[in-house]
């Protein structure tokens, strides 16, 4: 009896031990996704260990030592409890959006709750963060937070709009800060990026929500909500009158603005994650079911498909006729926008592995012609779909 | 291996949990709840077993106690004498931990199913989808919600609440079937036992989600009902005495004393 019960204390302290460790396939950490942005020749992004990131290509290319003309770097930390220690020390915050540019101020939204704008000049020198009398802020200006921020910020006119994971939608002053409006709590949490059009903000939610919001301050003029009220999982896009946007029920959306009429909605085998891309009235959205779809925007109906081979999570880019699609794999195709035909980028050190050796999780951008990916692997990585060349530098300095 | 685990253990439970949460109106609770009662009902059977040998066991507990008193001294001639005698009764000391050792997976799944389906980062919700089967039952509750009672699920509760009753669950179950006895020793590893357990997963109940604490809490309780209808309250009730009784055939039971 007494060998039996040490034997069962042995396997319950086992049993302790092995869900501390962190079994495989518990919560998953947030480590960030943040995506790039281009603007006057240089890229903004957001890397793996929480810092912003300006980055020269062509710098890059020449291997010279970071940070070259115009680069830098500014990593956002937050508090962190010491544990079991009283000691407080910082740790660095995963970075979920893809920045905002506008002139010299690169707006970003922490997953630890807050708003960052950065001045590129002042970032440059290295000065102590905020340079007040460059426009550089945070909000909330206190030590308090708003919700986890997932999404991207959004730009326009004197104002930036954020979404929040306390559900509300913040309009916050472009050049110092100030909270121009925060909308009701509009649902649980809000992890999708508002697309701005006109004087409407509008946003969908987890709740089976889309909401357009008066961008001058932030009450709901319309809402609509599916029959089934399955929540809505990318962020919405609008394009002549009507909003695009996947759903938990591996439908794509299209939803006429101001109406509660669903135009149609087109099944995948999975759901729509990313972003669906609207051009020339074809909707382009890649699907967790490895595929990405040309949709006719006014019917609904399928144009072509193109098999990816992996799960696809972030929205296709468009190079003239050429559609750039990244699965999450890191197999990069690029696929003619008309037909639906396409091939893949080779992957220059070995043909058998994927265009790029890492996860894709982080919106890509395309400047020159060369399509510029951040991988989990924290590599940038530059895609000359016309060579089919790729060249990665890291995103780690010392 | 990992992939083995999901296709046959994850995967179902996690699918199952959901397809649960959405037939118990988008409460997640409930769906822990529901689940807890299926995995007692498969291992019923199981436990009926477990509960009938740790009985067998605390009948020969007179002939433990007299082999201890004869052969004290000799701890050799001590344990193949009691080998001999658990033989001689078709009794396995350790029968009734197999029960228990099993439901281990069953735990460190439901953990997985639990932190998976409530998604509370970015890449768990897209982590998410690799695991989920286009049933539409499955896709109509996501995302699901968190929060049940005063609990949010996917965090350890921090009123203490749901430690008390866990650790209090469990001791009344272990007070129902550990037998007293007249040997200081094992009468102090009993004791100690009886604390240490109900501690352990108080404690645990602290350092988990919830929703795994919840699990435990209900599961205890089941098992308590279950106890209860076999054996009765066994040894919960101070001073109610019992008698050992041997059966035909070497079995041994207890009987309640009218």
């Amino acid at each position: 009896m007494k060998q039996t019960k040490i034997l069962f204390l042995i396997a319950v302290s086992l049993f302790g031990l092995v869900l501390a460790s962190c079994v495989p396939g518990g919560a998953q950490p947030a480590k960030g996704w943040a995506g790039i942005t281009s603007n006057n020749g240089t890229l903004y992004m957001g890397s793996m260990d929480g810092k912003i990131m300006a980055v020269n290509a062509s710098a890059r290319t020449q291997q010279l030592h970071f940070p070259a003309d115009g680069e830098w770097e500014y990593p956002i930390t937050a508090p962190s409890g010491g544990g079991l220690s009283c000691s407080q020390t910082s740790a660095s915050v995963a970075i979920y959006g893809t920045p905002a540019v506008d002139e010299a101020l690169v707006f970003i939204g922490g997953y630890n709750g807050k708003v960052y704008a950065l001045n590129t000049s002042a970032r440059s020198q290295n000065l102590d963060f905020p340079q007040m009398r460059d426009n550089e802020w945070f909000y909330p200006k206190t030590n308090e937070v708003i919700g986890a921020i997932v999404g991207s910020p959004v730009v326009s006119e004197d104002a930036i709009y954020v979404t929040s994971s306390n559900g509300k939608v913040y309009s916050l002053d472009k050049d110092f800060g100030d909270q121009r409006w925060e909308s009701d709590v509009l649902a649980k949490k809000l992890w999708s990026t508002p697309y701005v059009e006109g004087d409407k903000v509008y946003v969908s939610s987890f709740d089976g929500h889309l909401y357009a919001l008066s961008a001058e301050d932030g009450s709901i003029t319309w809402s609509f909500a599916t029959e089934s009220k399955i929540g809505f999982v990318s962020s919405p896009v609008v394009s002549n009158g009507v909003i695009f946007v996947g759903s938990f029920d591996r439908n794509l959306y299209a939803v006429k603005v101001e109406s509660n009429e669903t135009l149609w909605k087109f099944a995948g085998d999975s759901c729509f994650w990313a972003t669906p891309l609207v051009s020339n009235n074809v909707v382009y959205a890649g699907c967790l079911d490895g595929e990405i779809y040309a949709i006719d925007a006014g019917s609904g109906t399928q144009l072509w498909s193109f098999d990816a081979g992996s799960p696809i999570v972030v929205s296709p880019i468009l190079v003239d006729d050429s559609l750039v699609v990244a699965a999450e794999s890191g197999n990069v195709y690029v696929i003619n926008s008309k037909t639906g035909t396409g091939e893949r980028i080779r992957n220059p050190g070995n043909d058998n592995k994927p265009t790029i050796n890492a996860l894709v999780q982080a919106t890509p951008c395309v400047q020159e012609g060369i399509v510029y990916i951040r991988g989990q692997d924290n590599y940038l990585y530059a895609l000359d779909i016309e060579q089919g060349e790729v060249k990665k530098f890291p995103l780690v300095t010392e | 291996m990992a992939d083995l685990w999901n296709l046959i253990i994850l995967n179902p439970m996690l699918n199952g949990l959901i397809a649960l949460t959405s037939v118990s109106d988008g409460s997640f609770g409930l769906a822990i709840i529901a689940l807890t009662f299926i995995v007692r009902l498969i291992l019923l059977p199981l436990t009926i077993k477990q509960l009938n040998s740790t009985k067998s066991l605390q009948g020969m507990q007179p002939k433990i106690q007299e082999l201890q008193k004869k052969h004290g001294k000799n701890q050799q001639k001590l344990q193949q004498e009691m080998m001999k005698l658990y033989k001689e009764a078709g009794v396995n000391p350790l029968g009734c931990l197999w029960p228990m050792l099993v439901q281990f997976p069953v735990w460190i799944a439901l953990y997985q199913s639990i932190m998976r389906a409530l998604a509370t980062t970015p890449e768990s919700l897209l982590d998410l989808f690799r695991h989920l089967y286009s049933w539409e039952v499955v896709t109509r509750a996501l995302p699901l919600d968190s929060h049940f009672l005063w609990l949010n699920l996917g965090v350890p509760d921090g009123t203490m609440i749901l430690a008390i009753i866990v650790g209090g669950s469990m001791w009344v179950q272990q007070k129902m079937v550990t037998a007293p006895s007249a040997d200081p020793r094992q009468k102090s590893m009993n004791s100690m036992m009886q604390l240490m357990m109900p501690f352990m997963f108080a404690f645990f109940t602290l350092m988990f989600p919830s929703g795994l604490a919840l699990f435990w809490a209900v599961s205890n309780v089941i098992g308590i009902v279950i106890q209860y209808w076999i054996t009765g309250w066994g040894y919960l009730r101070r001073g109610a005495s019992t008698q050992v009784v041997t059966k035909a055939g070497g079995q041994s039971g207890i009987t309640k004393r009218p």
